[in-house]
């Protein structure tokens, strides 16, 4: 199988959820996706690895996350784990040698991620006990 | 089969839930590790016996000697390490401006708190800021619990003090008195709350072991017991983490919200977690979406983990009142739960009541409602608001328990002015956004431990800050 990027694995799951990555920029769209109803047609991608800034996403029922930065400590992993929903947490791509730095510019890092995952066909892989892995299915 | 009693011989040094290495003050010296290990190195470095077992006239005295000082001040640094480096990881909230209100806090609270902290224990006495402490050995829904008792020290003094240090506001030498002053009110609390010796739960092989046999005994008398992926498990599930989520976002994206216990062993072999989740505390103007929607101030949950069938090799309640395992899926072992309500934090332990796992769905749209309007509520906030405001969660939270329950927290708002920002940190909002001071500095300084420098040998232990440059 063709894993695009992986990560840190919030927890251990044999969950394979799959959906279109949708990268989440700010607030307005958390709301917006939640608002259009489609909120279990993807796999969101977003920038931090804290809990306030998916909290709608989470509760009404996301069914995937992949986070650029962030641990399984984080608020977001543990959050991820009580709700059981798979994530994978700093992830980066396979094909590159960059990595995220904490407290550093990241800006072509992220940049870079949401270039080649955004808009795609994935499924997270979750079994692992350190890592989380994302196949692309187109 | 589980490994996780192991854990408990003394002769084990636990598991590595990371890579990293802590360095702080002990240059030249081996790095420290995580957990239990990282742990007992930090005892064996240590000039005065005040991280072992002490007892209550320790407690009771009214200072700490320098040694006992610099001690605390190594080991709070490695159990914030210990606890937050990887957490620290998480970048940006895109939400909520959380770093630079956290190190604005920090620094407010190193300068104000001594007063009120000292007040408080002038009114109350030592023993009864130790009668704070034993008050959450008997009550569920409290926040007299680890978190909040840990932040006294670890985080208005250690990050405090570390923040300023940092943005050269203070040197080394100063403010000795006023540290003294807000670790021995720490020491006070955990030891009355522990009564084992101990203050932290890392001393203790990350154990918060805290409630009365009979208070165990009535809770997991009250325990309904589940089939992993039944339609109850899920509905148990899926209200812990609702629950956790509001309690997260209505105390801005940080840990005060909840308060794990634990892990408590059961005569079956299992375990049990009791789990505190502050879904609406009043003191916050923005919690009136939560008042609409009927949330109460606390789900309490009594959580039963199968530890067999899980192949438990570790569990840790650390010192942030958050549970961690090896391996780290223990949702799909909780075998058993019950739920109990605390309407305000002044509702007396009588009438705290149970909730059917059967009736939580009816609950749960409450709290999917009071966080989707908490959340649109904070996408309106400016910037400025979002950082006043997470000042005012770490600022007033983390003692508000113990001010409650000493009935001192009038007084601290009427004679203290204990929600006004000093006029030092308000200066400092303009500071910590140049050159990376809240995004890279302070983390680093914290993370590393390089910040937390020791007091200077022959300082007086009462000395202040006596001019600024």
């Amino acid at each position: 199988m063709n894993f695009a990027a992986e990560g840190y694995n919030s927890f251990e799951t044999k969950k394979t959820p799959s959906g279109i990555i949708k990268y989440l920029p700010d607030p307005k769209a958390v709301i917006g996706l939640i608002q259009s109803g489609k909120l279990k047609e993807h796999i969101l991608l977003v920038q931090g690895g804290t809990t306030t800034f998916l909290a709608p996403a989470l509760s009404m029922g996301s069914i995937g996350v992949i986070t650029m930065s962030g641990a399984p400590e984080s608020h977001l992993g543990i959050l991820s784990r009580e709700f059981q929903m798979p994530c994978v947490m700093t992830a980066y791509l396979t094909n590159s040698d960059t990595r995220y730095v904490t407290g550093g510019n990241n800006d072509a890092h992220f940049a870079a991620i949401i270039k080649a995952l955004e808009g795609k066909k994935a499924q997270l892989h979750c079994e692992d006990r350190e890592t989380g892995r994302v196949a692309i299915l187109d | 089969m589980s490994t996780y009693k192991d854990r408990y011989k003394d002769a084990d040094n636990g598991l590595r839930f990371q890579d990293l290495v802590y360095q702080g003050n002990f240059k030249g010296m081996e790095p420290v590790p995580d957990g239990i290990l990282g742990d007992k190195i930090l005892r064996q470095r240590a000039k005065s016996k005040v991280l072992e077992k002490v007892s209550k006239e320790d407690v009771l005295r009214d200072q700490f000697t320098l040694d006992e000082l610099n001690d605390l001040n190594n080991y709070l640094a490695w159990n914030i390490w210990d606890v937050l480096v990887m957490r620290a990881t998480e970048g940006v909230s895109g939400m909520i401006p959380r770093q630079e209100y956290e190190i604005l806090a920090f620094m407010q609270e190193f300068l104000r708190w001594p007063e009120i902290l000292e007040m408080t224990t002038n009114e109350i006495g030592a023993q009864g800021v130790m009668n704070i402490g034993a008050s959450a050995r008997r009550e569920i829904g409290t926040k007299i619990n680890c978190v909040h008792d840990w932040c006294i020290g670890a985080v208005g003094f250690g990050m405090g003090r570390c923040g300023l240090l940092a943005l050269e506001a203070i040197q080394p030498q100063d403010y000795v008195r006023e540290s003294n002053v807000i670790l021995k009110f720490m020491q006070r609390i955990l030891w009355g709350k522990r009564q084992d010796g101990f203050i932290l739960n890392s001393q203790d092989r990350y154990r918060c072991r805290i409630h009365e046999k009979d208070v165990i005994d009535s809770l997991a008398s009250q325990v309904e017991y589940l089939e992993p992926g039944s339609e109850k498990h899920d509905s148990l599930v899926r209200f812990n983490a609702a629950a956790e989520l509001l309690s997260f976002l209505d105390h801005y994206d940080c840990r005060l919200g909840l308060g794990d216990t634990g892990p408590y062993a059961l005569p079956d072999g299992k375990i049990m977690i009791i789990r505190d989740l502050f879904t609406n505390e009043e003191v916050y103007d923005w919690s009136d979406v939560c008042d609409h929607e009927k949330v109460p101030h606390c789900y309490t949950l009594c959580l039963i983990i199968d530890p067999e069938k899980m192949g438990l090799d570790e569990i840790r309640v650390n010192d942030i009142s958050t549970t961690f395992t090896r391996p780290k899926n223990y949702i799909e072992h909780i075998i058993g739960g019950a739920v109990f309500v605390r309407e305000k934090w002044d509702t007396p332990m009588g009438e705290v009541y149970p909730v059917k796992v059967a009736d939580l769905d009816k609950r749960l749209e409450g709290i999917q409602q009071a966080t989707f309007k908490l959340y649109t509520k904070f996408s309106r906030m400016s910037r400025r608001t979002l950082i006043q405001n997470g000042m005012y969660v770490y600022y007033i939270d983390m003692i508000l328990p113990h001010l409650r329950l000493a009935g001192t927290y009038e007084k601290a708002c009427k004679d203290y002015e204990f929600w006004e920002i000093d006029q030092r940190v308000s200066n400092y909002y303009y500071d910590i956004v140049k050159r990376g001071f809240a995004q890279a500095t302070v983390p680093q300084k914290i993370f590393s431990g390089e910040g937390y420098l020791p007091f200077p040998d022959g300082v007086s232990l009462n000395r202040s800050k006596y001019y600024w440059k």
